[in-house]
This record gives structure tokens, C-alpha cells and sequence, in this order.
């Protein structure tokens, strides 16, 4: 074959241009410690890349619906903690005021600390945060309210929310479910026929209040008397009876009043158990998901990142060879027989 | 008996042709980087007398008289360069697909920068937020920036694909007018003046190399074939060649002519369809041919239909659409996913107790209507614009019944957030305009598999057209070691030539030192 002059120049140009190319991305992989700046460079690795963005998202929304659950739950716990208090010192005052040494000023004295008790369970009922209502359920309207001197959840009178009928087992229980939730990761699914959200695919973190304050009303604990189960009507039911005067005061009722407020007063402890659990459940699902953000994290840059030592070589030796290529060229292109003529 | 002087015609014939053979020498040296030049070499033919009828005169020896330098010629292979200009259709074929295909990539490209991928997962991450706190306006108003986000990064993707077809659209005109057309009228013209040219028994050389650089650059531009026959008769001994370029009819009808002989044809452009281009070529015989984009299957033409028309899967072959994965494809692709976007979540926000007429979040240029979204125009609905709140958070927004009748309650449950959510991450299926099923996946897959099929696509025409290049640059360098110059060969013969031209001299002299001898010193 001959060999022309122009083919070697154009072989040693299209080999110069592409030893540079190689170069130039060896560069931009050092400079950038990137696998590849295009998807069209390493599809495959781009496609599980593009993938394990989306996880690691995906964990990002989880994390923070974590943290605010975990926000709202320590809201709770607190406030759970201020009720157990005023419920203690309700404890305290009621028996003091059953004590027999009481002359009737005293019981009254005792009778509006336990109305300012009252009044304090029901602000620290109505606790809100975030513009929405610790114990209110689902509803961003204030959940306790007092009309007609009885204690309302969500509208609905607590006396009257007697467990007593299938169709009010059914309300009371719905009341009871109702809380806030936010997903997770455990697979919302939606109930097939309903179209509702399934509660145990979701996080429940709110409590709705008339878990612990208690529905209904009592007949058997005083005879012919019905009284209201829940907490707050309850105090004020003693303090209604610490209120009489001598001739009607009796003890025996404030005795069985207060046996019935101890009782009733047990699920405000059992609440905050709960409480204490989902808190534990949501560390351990913390520290799983941070485990597989590092662990996505660390695929993310096996997939998208360089060996940045095994690149560094590359591109010496790279840069070696081109500029041996720079050298040779000196040479192949000057030499001919014209360079040897006299 | 030959004439005393006779062999100093044989000395000057012999330094003319070696001249001659120097001076092109020369020329080839000079055009060693021209481009399309083609080596010349100078024929030279050994003379004798003839025709002296010698039978019964008394016999003479016979000597030739020496060399003549009769005309130069090109050294060149005609079945070498029809194998060039097949190629070079393909590469550039391929050259213009890889290009424009990076276009492409660059508009949906999220390796380095995040685009409508990282948009929809912060879009989930911000439904997530208002989850949490479903009442509260502000972060209703972030989840709405954040569709805001999506819809006008889906807008852009449709900006850019309208604007990689204009640019694209641009090209192939720059092609049509200023290499097409141009070309096929230089070549037509040089037709003309080498055929006077021939007519009167030149060569000329230099024409030749001009007709066939530019036919060398139409081949880059369709899939042409050159024929030289059959030749025209001027008279009954004289017949010059008849050049003629055409495109094959594919479908066996009547080839498309581009160049017969000093007649060319004209191509135009008709865009009047941005979506569907159609090449339109009036032909040497004055008929306008619409068949043009069926058989242009190779070069930069080929490449740019490919490019604007490519209908991927949507296309419909049979009726001669493209079927490579071009802008008409993914901008196709993009509106699908801006409906079924829409719809989805349009759906949901819809479907809650109570509602009777449909609440859009996602909706066309008007604000309102559903009916004709597509990836450009589609926006956040002018409702959900005023009020942040307008999506709806829950399924059931109104306790009923109401408990008392003064207690008024927003229900705050966020089960149509966790909806839509699990909207966004589960699989759907997408279906174009006929219902067929595309593709099933979640939005953020549908998007990446568009990433990966414009990214596979490049990375496999940048593989063709390497190996395209590499074949071209074997038949190049066949051609080149025919018809270029080698500088180490020119050398060798500049000396040779010189050699001879010094020995005729040489021969001049002994010739001249006899003739002296004759007259001066013979029989003295």
C-alpha cells in the first residue's frame, strides 16, 4: 500500500483528537469525581442512580414525617404528664377534703381548688400545637368544650356517649380511633371497597382525648344518682358534693365518687404507656432509616462517583500517552526523502 | 534512411517529457494538501516511424525516436469512490443523529442537575409535609410551589424540544439550500465545461477534481449514485461521458433525478408541518417529487428527518413513517405524561363527598379546562392558584351529620394527601391517545425510562458512528494511497526525472561532439 502524505497526517489528527477526548473526560471525572456528567456516558449507572435518588427522597419524607410525629408525640407526652399532675393534686385535695377534721369553709376552700383544676384540665385538653389540637382527633376545632355545664368531644356530650347500643358502640369507638397520621413507609394502602385509608399501613400519633377522659355515665356507683364518667364532670361532680353543706355532705358519696375519679383517672397512665411505646417504635424506625440512607448513600457513590486514585492514575498515564503522541507527531510528520536531498 | 538531425529531436523530446514529468512533479508537491486533488501522473509513450514502405529499399535498421510526453492523467478508482460515498452518507448520517440526539439528552438530562425527576420527588416530599399538617395554609401553599415546580419544568421540556426542532428544522434547511441545492448546481455546471472540454480532447483535470470533491460532499448529504453511461455519442468516433446523479426509488417507481448532466433538480423544504417536514425535490425533468423523504435513507438528510419526524413506537411504518425515537416522540412522549398527570391528581381532588362538578388542580392554559392539556401548556389550575387551600386534603371535608348544630369542625385528615402520594409512587399505566398502554410505572420511572432511552440512543449512534468513521477512514485511506500524494515518491521521481533530463543532455552533447567530428575532422 502506498502511504500518502495525507493519509498520515489525517490518521496522526483523528488519533490526537481522540486521545485528547479520553483525556478530557479523564479530566472532568478527576475534577468533578463524577462517573459521568451525561446519562448517554454509563446508562446503566445513571438508570440505578436515578433510582436510588428516589429511595433516598423517598427516606427523606419518611425521616421528616418521623421528626414531626416524633415532635407531636412528645407534645402529647408532656402535656399528658401536666394532666397526670393536676390529677394528682386533685387526689391530694380530695382527700384532704375527706378528711372528717373539715369544717365546711375548708370543704368549700377545697371544692374551687378542685374547680381551678378543672379549668386547668381543660386548657391542657385543648393544648394545640401547630395550629392542631393534641388530643382534638382529626378536627382543628377546639375538641373540649364546656355547654351547659358538661363537658363535650368534638361536639358530642360526653354523657351521652353511652356504650349501650351497637350504633353507639360504633360512634364511641370511631371517636376513639380517630387520630392524625402520616406515612411512614409501611405501604399505605387504601381499604378496597371504602376507598379509607387502613389505619395499621399508616402511623397513628395522635390520641384522641376521649381515650383517657373517659365517656359515658355511671348509675351504680351512687344509687340513684347517674354520673358522668368522664374526668372533668367527675371533679366537679366532687366538688359539687365538697360544696354542701354539713347537713348534706355526705362522705360515703365522695368516697365512691372518688374511688370512681381513681379508676377513671388509671387511663390517663395507660395513654401515656402508649405513648412512650410509639415513641420507642419511631426511634427504631429512625435509626433503620438512617441506616438505609447510609447505606443508599454509600451505593449512590459507588454508582455516580469515581475511584478518584484509580482516575488520577488513568489520567496520568493518559496524559503520558498523549504527550508521547505530541512527540511522535514532531517526527512522522516532518520526515521524507526531501529532508536528505542535496 | 533517417535524417542526420533526427536524433536531436529524440534528445529534445526526451528533456520535454522529462521536464514535464518534473513539473507535475511540482504540481503534486504544491497540491499535496488540496483538498480533492487527485495525483497526476504524465503519460508517456515511446515513438517510432511507421508507415515507410521499405520492402524493396535497401534495408536500414529501424530505431525508435524516442519518448513523448502525450497528456497527464488522474490516478483514480472509480469502484474505491463509489464505496467512499456510501459511507459517507452513513457517517454523516450518523453524525447528525448523534448531535441532535445530544439536543435531546440535554433537555432531559438529570445526571449532573436536577430536573423534572428531583422536581417530582420534592413535589411527594412536600405532599408529605402537608400530611403532617393538613389545615395549614403556608405549607399548602409550599406543596402548591412545589406543582408549580413540576408543571413549569414540564413546560420547559416542551419549550426546549419545540426549540431543538427549530434549530433542528434550521439545519436541514442550511442543508437543503446552502449544500443540497448548491451543490447539485456546481456539479451540473462543471458538466457542462468538461464536457467542451473533452470535446475537444483535453483533460481537464482540475474540473474532474472539482466535480468529484463535490460530489464527494453530496454523498454526504443523501444516499446518491453516480453513473457516467451511457456516453453521449458526438460523433461516430468521439463519445464523452454523460454524468448523471440520482436517488433509487426504493418502492421500484421512477428514480428521482438529481444531475443529468448539465441539468439539475431543485430541493425545497416544506415545514409547514413543524411536527412532519417533507422534503419536496423538482427533478431534472421538471416534475415535483414528493416521495423524497421515503427514499432519502442515508446522509445528513436522512439524519434530520430521522431527528424532527422520528415517531418511535407511535409511528406508523407501513405509511413510511420514521420510526427512530426523535423530538415527535418524546415531545409525544411528554404530553402523555402531562395528562395522565393531571388526571391522576385531578381525580383524587374530585372525588370527595359532596363535590358534583370536578375540581382541577392541574389544568390547560385557561385555568379551568382539562380537556386539551398537553406538556406546554399544562399549569396549576387558576383555582387552586387563588387559594392554596383548594386542594383537597380529605375525602370527606364536612362531617355529616354534624354533630350539634353549632359545632362547626374542619375534619383535618390527610387521607386524599396520602392519596395522591401513593399516587405519585405507585405504577400506572400510561396510555397514548388510542388507549394503548405505553409504559406502567410510577411518573418518576416513566420519566427515567424517557432519560434512558434518549441516553441509550446516543450512546448507540455515537457507537455507529464511531465504527462508521473507522470504516470511512479505511476507505479514505484506500482511496488516498490511489489518489494522493506521496511526498517520499514525489522526491524519488523529482530525482529519477532529473537523472533522465541530465542524461538526454548528456546524449545531446555526444550528439553534438559527432556531428562535429563529421563536419570538422572527418576526411580532414
Amino acid at each position: 500500500m502506498r502511504i500518502t502524505y495525507r493519509m498520515m497526517t489525517s490518521k496522526y489528527s483523528t488519533n490526537l483528537n481522540s486521545i485528547s477526548s479520553d483525556l478530557d473526560k479523564l479530566n472532568t471525572q478527576v475534577a468533578t469525581g463524577r462517573k459521568y456528567a451525561r446519562t448517554s456516558e454509563d446508562v446503566s449507572s445513571a438508570v440505578k442512580g436515578y433510582q436510588i435518588r428516589r429511595n433516598l427522597s423517598k427516606l427523606e419524607g419518611y425521616q421528616d414525617n418521623i421528626r414531626h410525629a416524633d415532635d407531636f408525640l412528645t407534645n402529647s407526652e408532656s402535656a399528658l404528664g401536666q394532666i397526670e399532675s393536676s390529677l394528682a393534686e386533685a387526689t391530694d385535695k380530695i382527700l384532704q377534703g375527706m378528711n372528717g377534721t373539715q369544717s365546711e369553709g375548708d370543704r368549700k376552700i377545697i371544692a374551687s381548688e378542685l374547680r381551678t383544676i378543672q379549668s386547668q384540665l381543660l386548657e391542657t385538653l385543648n393544648t394545640s400545637t401547630t395550629g392542631m389540637y393534641l388530643f382534638g382527633g382529626s378536627n382543628n376545632e377546639k375538641p373540649f368544650a364546656v355547654v351547659g355545664g358538661k363537658l363535650q368531644f368534638n361536639g358530642r356530650n360526653l354523657d351521652d356517649l353511652n356504650e349501650d347500643t351497637a350504633v353507639a358502640n360504633e360512634l364511641v369507638a370511631s371517636l376513639k380511633q380517630d387520630s392524625l397520621y402520616v406515612d411512614i413507609g409501611l405501604g399505605v394502602s387504601f381499604d378496597q371497597t371504602t376507598g379509607e385509608v387502613d389505619r395499621n399501613t399508616v402511623f397513628n400519633y395522635s390520641t384522641a382525648g376521649i381515650n383517657f377522659v373517659g365517656n359515658g355515665t355511671n348509675s351504680t356507683v351512687i344509687s340513684g344518682e347517674t354520673v358522668s364518667n368522664n374526668l372533668y364532670d367527675l371533679l366537679g361532680r366532687i366538688a359539687t358534693e365538697f360544696e354542701k353543706t354539713d347537713g348534706d355532705y355526705s362522705f360515703d358519696k365522695v368516697d365512691k365518687l372518688h374511688g370512681l375519679f381513681s379508676e377513671n383517672s388509671l387511663k390517663t397512665y395507660q395513654t401515656t404507656t402508649e405513648i412512650g411505646a410509639k415513641t420507642q417504635y419511631l426511634e427504631f424506625m429512625t435509626s433503620r432509616y438512617e441506616t438505609q440512607n447510609f447505606n443508599l448513600q454509600e451505593r449512590q457513590t459507588t454508582v455516580e462517583g469515581v475511584d478518584a486514585a484509580y482516575t488520577y492514575i488513568a489520567f496520568q498515564s493518559q496524559k503520558v500517552a498523549y504527550q508521547a503522541a505530541l512527540q511522535m507527531g514532531q517526527s512522522v510528520v516532518q520526515q521524507s526523502v526531501f529532508d536528505y536531498m542535496s | 534512411m533517417a535524417s542526420t538531425f533526427l536524433a536531436y529531436n529524440v534528445a529534445s523530446r526526451a528533456m520535454e517529457a522529462s521536464q514535464a514529468s518534473i513539473n507535475i512533479v511540482g504540481n503534486n508537491i504544491s497540491n499535496v494538501n488540496t483538498e480533492g486533488y487527485t495525483r497526476q501522473r504524465v503519460d508517456i509513450v515511446s515513438v517510432t516511424t511507421s508507415g515507410t514502405v521499405q520492402k524493396y529499399a535497401t534495408p536500414v535498421i529501424s530505431t525508435g525516436i524516442g519518448a513523448k510526453a502525450v497528456r497527464t492523467t488522474q490516478l483514480r478508482d472509480p469502484f474505491i469512490d463509489a464505496r467512499y460515498r456510501t459511507q459517507n452518507a452513513e457517517t454523516n448520517r450518523y453524525a447528525t443523529m448523534v448531535k441532535g440526539l445530544r439536543n435531546l439528552e440535554d433537555v432531559f438530562d438529570e445526571a449532573s442537575t436536577e430536573a423534572l425527576q428531583g422536581e417530582l420527588s420534592s413535589f411527594i416530599n412536600d405532599l408529605q409535609s402537608l400530611s403532617q399538617t393538613p389545615t395549614s395554609s403556608d405549607i399548602a401553599q409550599v406543596a402548591r410551589s412545589a406543582a408549580e415546580k413540576v408543571t413549569q419544568t414540564i413546560n420547559m421540556y416542551a419549550i426546549q424540544l419545540e426549540e431543538v426542532r427549530t434549530e433542528q428544522t434550521e439545519n436541514l434547511e442550511v442543508v437543503v439550500n446552502s449544500e443540497f441545492n448548491t451543490y447539485v448546481k456546481n456539479i451540473a455546471s462543471l458538466n457542462k465545461q468538461i464536457q467542451n472540454e473533452e470535446i475537444y480532447g483535453n483533460t481537464p483535470n482540475e474540473l474532474y477534481d472539482q466535480r468529484n470533491l463535490l460530489i464527494d460532499k453530496l454523498s454526504g448529504v443523501a444516499n446518491i449514485e453516480v453513473s457516467m453511461a451511457p456516453a453521449d455519442v458526438i460523433t461516430e468516433n468521439l463519445s464523452i461521458p454523460h454524468y448523471s446523479i440520482k436517488i433509487k426509488n426504493q418502492s421500484g417507481g421512477e428514480d428521482i433525478m438529481l444531475v443529468d448532466n448539465g441539468r439539475y433538480s431543485e430541493m425545497s423544504l416544506d415545514a409547514s408541518d413543524p411536527l412532519d417536514v417533507q422534503l419536496k425535490i423538482v427533478d431534472t425533468t421538471g416534475v415535483e417529487r414528493s416521495d423524497v423523504n421515503s427514499n432519502v435513507l442515508d446522509g445528513s438528510l436522512r439524519g434530520y428527518i430521522n431527528l424532527i419526524n422520528g415517531k418511535g413506537s407511535f409511528a406508523d411504518t407501513t405509511v413510511g413513517e420514521s420510526d427512530s425515537r426523535g423530538i415527535y416522540y418524546y415531545a409525544r412522549k411528554m404530553d402523555i405524561f402531562a395528562n395522565q398527570f393531571a388526571k391522576e391528581l385531578n381525580a383524587i381532588n374530585s372525588n370527595i363527598t359532596g363535590a358534583t362538578t370536578e375540581l382541577p388542580l392541574f389544568t390547560d392554559a385557561s385555568g379551568t379546562s382539562t380537556t386539551n392539556i398537553t406538556a406546554k401548556n399544562l399549569q396549576v389550575s387558576t383555582a387552586w392558584l387563588k387559594n392554596p387551600s383548594y386542594i383537597n386534603t380529605t375525602k370527606n371535608p364536612v362531617i355529616d351529620p354534624p354533630p350539634t348544630a353549632d359545632y362547626t369542625a374542619t375534619p383535618a385528615s390527610s387521607d386524599n394527601i396520602l392519596r395522591m402520594i401513593e399516587k405519585m409512587s405507585d405504577k400506572i399505566d400510561f396510555k397514548d391517545s388510542l388507549g394503548n398502554t405505553i409504559l406502567t410505572g410510577t411518573f418518576n420511572e416513566y420519566m427515567t425510562s424517557a432519560v434512558s432511552e434518549v441516553a441509550t440512543d446516543v450512546e448507540l449512534h455515537s457507537n455507529f458512528f464511531k465504527t462508521a468513521t473507522n470504516v470511512f477512514q479505511t476507505i479514505s485511506d484506500a482511496r488516498d494511497s490511489v489518489a494522493g500524494v506521496s511526498l517520499n515518491e514525489e522526491g524519488v521521481n523529482l530525482s529519477a526525472y532529473q537523472k533522465v533530463y541530465n542524461a538526454a543532455m548528456r546524449y545531446f552533447n555526444v550528439l553534438d561532439e559527432n556531428l562535429d567530428n563529421i563536419i570538422n575532422r572527418m576526411g580532414v
